[in-house]
């Protein structure tokens, strides 16, 4: 037991080392990895949406994929599986992108805006554990999506493969838009960005890394053990923005970030109700994507289509707040959300 | 430090079906409790039952009667 926290530490650290490398390496302000902005990126490069400032074929998601796909090859964890409710992930995946442009950031990149003192992030944090919480009541109701089938082995390698052709595109050819300013024109170097993605992937599938998972584990079960990566990934950020004078402890002048209290709360809760639900936060989502789960694949999809929607529609927040269309369409996922949960409740026989 | 001792562990294809074996076992005043499944026996996120090996032959007949989506059953020292 006290070996298996080792390892949890240990890759929390290494996660967190990534993080520090990616950071210093010219990745946007308090993003040093975050896959909802990452995601929404992706989806800016293939033209999914043309905000001019948030398109660039991110090499980190693709190598979180890849790294979780490899790791759990090597230690046969690989499994296809397929058939829990692939509409309503796809959806889940959706509104999640809803309210983590609501907020600026997915639970990853709050724990970094939190570790860089911003205290929206700490805000935020109160409607993530809120919606988990929630989510974790319908748990206890009976909510679930049903269980998964093993599929065909092909169908668990579909999304890595995808995205390693899109890296390879975006390296070899001028397919893809890339921003010349704002976030989506910061980055480390290519080869930086996808080696960084593919050791977090390993660290984060290894650990079991779920920013809900550990939440949902304390609020359920009492158990705080998957909290300790996340734990360790502050305090390496923290650290580091400590020492290297990025630390600002305040509401305004954030980079990337609005000081809109109600609306980065209810951003949040949707996220956190929405990783309940799908039993994953979005790099979850990644990590049991790479291991084969055809329907984390599916939730992906819909992540990066919600990416493209949110600012096509004008729903994503910026630095200057939301958006009037972004504060009813985060309204409207919370409803979503809560029709989701209440008609997957499964009356038991006992 | 807690001693370690041999468990009982039943994993579940579901939440669902982890809830429900708990609220069954408490009903029925079945020792054990829930926990994260421990990283020897898999990748997912998932939850399982942990109760004392002895109370394996009746749990076993829960399953059977039950529904409850169970993945698989396990003696493990945790």
């Amino acid at each position: 037991m006290l070996k298996g926290k080792c390892n949890l530490v240990v890759f929390g650290i290494l996660a967190g080392i990534v993080a520090v490398i990616l950071a210093v390496m010219g990745n946007p302000g308090n993003m040093a990895i975050c896959v909802a902005c990452f995601v929404r990126d992706i989806a800016g490069a293939a033209y999914l949406h043309t905000a001019p400032v948030v398109q660039y074929m991110r090499p980190e998601i693709i190598g979180i994929v890849v790294g979780a796909f490899i790791i759990s090859l090597i230690t046969k964890e690989h499994r296809s599986t397929a058939g829990s409710s692939p509409m309503i992930r796809f959806v889940l995946g959706f509104v999640t992108m809803i309210g983590a442009l609501m907020f600026l950031g997915c639970p990853l990149r709050m724990i970094i805006r939190m570790s860089a003192g911003d205290v929206n992030a700490y805000i935020a944090l109160i409607g993530f554990a809120g919606g988990i919480a929630t989510g974790a009541f319908f748990l206890k109701k009976g909510f679930s999506l049903g269980r998964a089938y093993d599929s065909k082995p092909a169908d668990g390698v579909v999304l890595p493969v995808i995205l390693v052709i899109l890296f390879l595109l975006s390296i070899t050819t001028t397919l893809f838009a890339a921003s010349t300013e704002g976030p989506g024109s910061m980055h480390a170097p290519i080869l930086v960005s996808l080696i960084g993605g593919i050791v977090f992937g390993i660290a984060a599938q290894r650990s079991r890394m779920c920013f809900a998972g550990g939440i949902r584990d304390t609020i359920l079960m009492k158990d705080a053990t998957l909290l300790i990566p996340i734990g360790v990934l502050f305090v390496v950020m923290l650290i580091y923005n400590i020492v290297g004078g990025n630390f600002h402890f305040s509401m305004a002048g954030q980079p990337i970030a609005h000081t809109e209290v109600l609306w980065n709360i209810l951003g949040m809760y949707i996220v956190g109700l929405a990783a309940c639900l799908a039993g994953g936060c979005p790099l979850r989502q990644l990590i049991l994507a790479g291991s084969g789960s055809a329907d984390s694949a599916i939730s992906v999809v819909g992540m990066l289509l919600g990416a493209g929607f949110a600012h096509n529609f004008k729903l994503a927040s910026s630095a200057d707040g939301s958006t009037p269309a972004g504060r009813i369409a985060v309204v409207a996922s919370i409803v979503i959300l809560f029709i989701i949960a209440l008609v997957n409740i499964r009356r038991n026989k006992a | 430090m807690r001693k370690k001792e041999l468990r009982f562990l039943v994993t579940f294809h579901t939440t669902a079906g982890a809830m429900a074996m708990e609220k069954i076992c408490k009903s029925s005043r079945i020792p054990g409790r829930l926990i994260p499944v421990p990283r020897e026996i898999s990748a997912g996120c998932g939850i399982a039952w942990s109760a004392p090996p002895d109370a394996r032959e009746v749990i076993d007949k829960i399953i059977e009667t039950q529904q409850l989506e169970v993945d698989g059953t396990y003696e493990l020292v945790i």
